[in-house]
């Protein structure tokens, strides 16, 4: 998939950028605080129709703006754009606009490299539920709509065991169990199926301490709906006394690990960079596969902390699964290997971008 | 504030209804006839001196009880369980219902505060008690989580009381293609399927 033009409209510090993207893409050169990742946040927003930052699109808005616009054009042209005044979001896809978001996410594809994405393994468990079921739902509606409705459904059973009202909280069990047993299945389904690949990746990046990923199943979570439900219906004391739902795919796990122990603890602080990046690959991988097509590789500032041997192995392995566009930024040209300089090199100064 | 400002601003507050509409309704009623616009006004405060929800079912209605429930010629062995009042409007369009209704008055949403005691599900109990002629009770609730939530619900709260609940069907739009239709739509339709008879 290649982009092939691009609108930026009032989003973060980028007042209006219009850009013709090369074939291969481009190495976007400049200091911090200029824009490159603003810009690669913006591409990406058209990828889920919300930040890779997870901010909320009222934050997207440049100062004192009354909205942002973004619009590119990789086979499909997709459009998004955001009013401050009645938080009003318009999405568009080939010029029609579309009744729900999940209609146009996955249209355009994009995959993120970046040195923050040390948090996926080195954070909280939250982070790497969130990989899978961004990754999920760019590969399978089904999976879309499962996660929806099963936001839906815990928003409301927790609203309900807050306020105490246990009727209404075992109410909305049903379409919480169908939910959740739709979601961890898709989950275990995908890990399933790409944990050797994670650990091939990981060993071609130089990892040699046994990494392995696998998905837990918190206590009482299952694929299927009815024990799901019996789950719920055995934890309902519980859940009333803490107010919340102990039971479900949002208590789930995706574990990464070294021989054995969980790499967020284990790991060293290059490891973990190590398996951030194979998720990634992987992430990739995936997308091409289901949708047979590559995805835009963006990499922000994403070679600068490995080591000369990391950063080889890393593009020998990015001219594998992600042969196509690439949109690289970095603050000096010292900090992009040799090897991507094959594309025009721009600079990108207060929010805007000169050859 | 003057009183062009404070009409804007009040009809802003109506449902579906922004800055800019509320700016041109009231122009709009300035150009006409003062005669037009008292008329309006005097709809208005009618509306809301004169109409009640029904004590029986919850409809809105200016008499006790409202027509549906007052009328003869309706079946009373069928209710019909809707969430708003505005939802009976519909069903009398088709022609094609001839029993009587019962109001929620909304659906279970813990988030918008609403729980089972704010529900008219109680008084839907008391109507099928003794010497009750009701028969059967059908669900319809909209085809959203919360409404099969509350379908379900009230299910259960009418188990006791051995009357036949039906659950309004789901499936494809007439005139609508499959093409056309998304996922779970077409997943409920063909769960939904039935067997043709002949002729």
């Amino acid at each position: 998939m290649e982009l092939t033009a691009l609108t930026i409209r009032n989003f973060r510090n980028l007042a209006a950028l219009d850009v013709e993207w090369p074939e291969r893409g481009a190495v976007i050169i400049g200091d911090n605080g200029q824009g490159k990742t603003n810009l690669l946040e913006a591409i990406y927003y058209l990828v889920l129709f919300r930040s890779f930052r997870g901010v909320k699109d009222r934050e997207l808005v440049r100062f004192a703006e009354a909205g942002f616009f973004v619009a590119g054009s990789a086979g499909h042209r997709v459009t998004a754009g955001y009013e401050v005044h009645g938080a009003r979001k318009k999405v568009t896809v080939d010029g029609a606009p579309v009744g729900k978001l999940g209609d146009a996410v996955g249209r355009l594809l994009a995959v993120s490299f970046s040195p923050a994405d040390r948090v996926l393994v080195a954070g909280g468990p939250a982070e790497r539920r969130r990989y899978l079921d961004v990754l999920l739902a760019l590969s399978d509606r089904r999976y879309l709509d499962a996660l929806t409705a099963l936001r839906a459904a815990l928003r409301q059973r927790n609203a309900a065991l807050r306020r105490g009202l246990a009727e209404a909280a075992w109410a909305f069990d049903e379409p919480l169990a169908h939910a959740a047993a739709a979601v961890a299945a898709g989950r275990l389904a995908w890990v399933e199926r790409h944990a050797a690949r994670f650990g091939e990746l990981c060993a071609a990046l130089g990892e040699a301490d046994e990494p392995g990923v696998a998905y837990h199943l918190h206590r009482g979570g299952a694929v299927d709906a009815a024990t799901v439900a019996a789950g719920l219906a055995g934890a309902r004391e519980r859940d009333l006394r803490r107010g919340m739902t102990t039971i479900g795919p949002h208590r789930d796990e995706l574990r990464l690990s070294l021989a054995g122990h969980e790499t967020r603890w284990v790991g060293s602080a290059g490891q973990q960079r190590t398996a951030a990046l194979a998720l990634r690959l992987l992430e990739a991988e995936s997308l091409a596969r289901i949708h047979g097509t590559n995805p835009i590789a963006l990499f922000d500032d994403a070679f600068a902390e490995l080591d000369a041997r990391r950063q080889e192995r890393l593009l020998s392995l990015i001219g594998e699964t992600l042969p196509g566009q690439a949109i690289i930024t970095a603050p000096r040209d010292a900090e992009v290997p040799a090897a991507l300089f094959d594309r025009p090199r721009w600079q990108m100064q207060g929010g805007r971008l000169a050859a | 504030m003057s009183v062009i400002e404070e009409l804007t601003a009040e009809l802003a507050k109506l449902p579906g209804i922004g800055r800019k509409t509320a700016t041109r309704l009231t122009y709009h009623l300035l150009k006409q006839p003062a005669a037009t616009v008292t008329r309006l006004a005097e709809t208005i405060r009618a509306v809301g001196e004169r109409v009640h929800p029904c004590t029986v079912c919850g409809n809105l209605s200016e008499v006790e009880p409202c027509p549906i429930c007052a009328d003869p010629r309706r079946d009373g062995s069928v209710v019909c369980v809707v969430e708003e009042a505005s939802d009976i409007g519909p069903i009398e369009r088709t022609g094609a219902y001839r029993g009587l209704y019962h109001v929620l008055g909304g659906r279970l949403s813990p988030l918008d505060g609403v729980g089972p005691d704010d529900l008219r599900v109680d008084a839907l109990r008391s109507r099928l008690g003794n010497g009750s002629h009701v028969r059967e009770v059908i669900l319809a609730t909209n085809p959203s989580m919360e409404g099969e939530v509350t379908a379900t619900f009230v299910r259960g709260v009418l188990a006791a009381t051995g009357v036949r609940v039906t659950r309004i069907a789901l499936g494809l739009p007439m005139g609508g293609e499959l093409e056309y239709a998304d996922g779970v739509t077409i997943a409920r339709a063909l769960a939904a399927r039935r067997e043709m008879g002949e002729g």
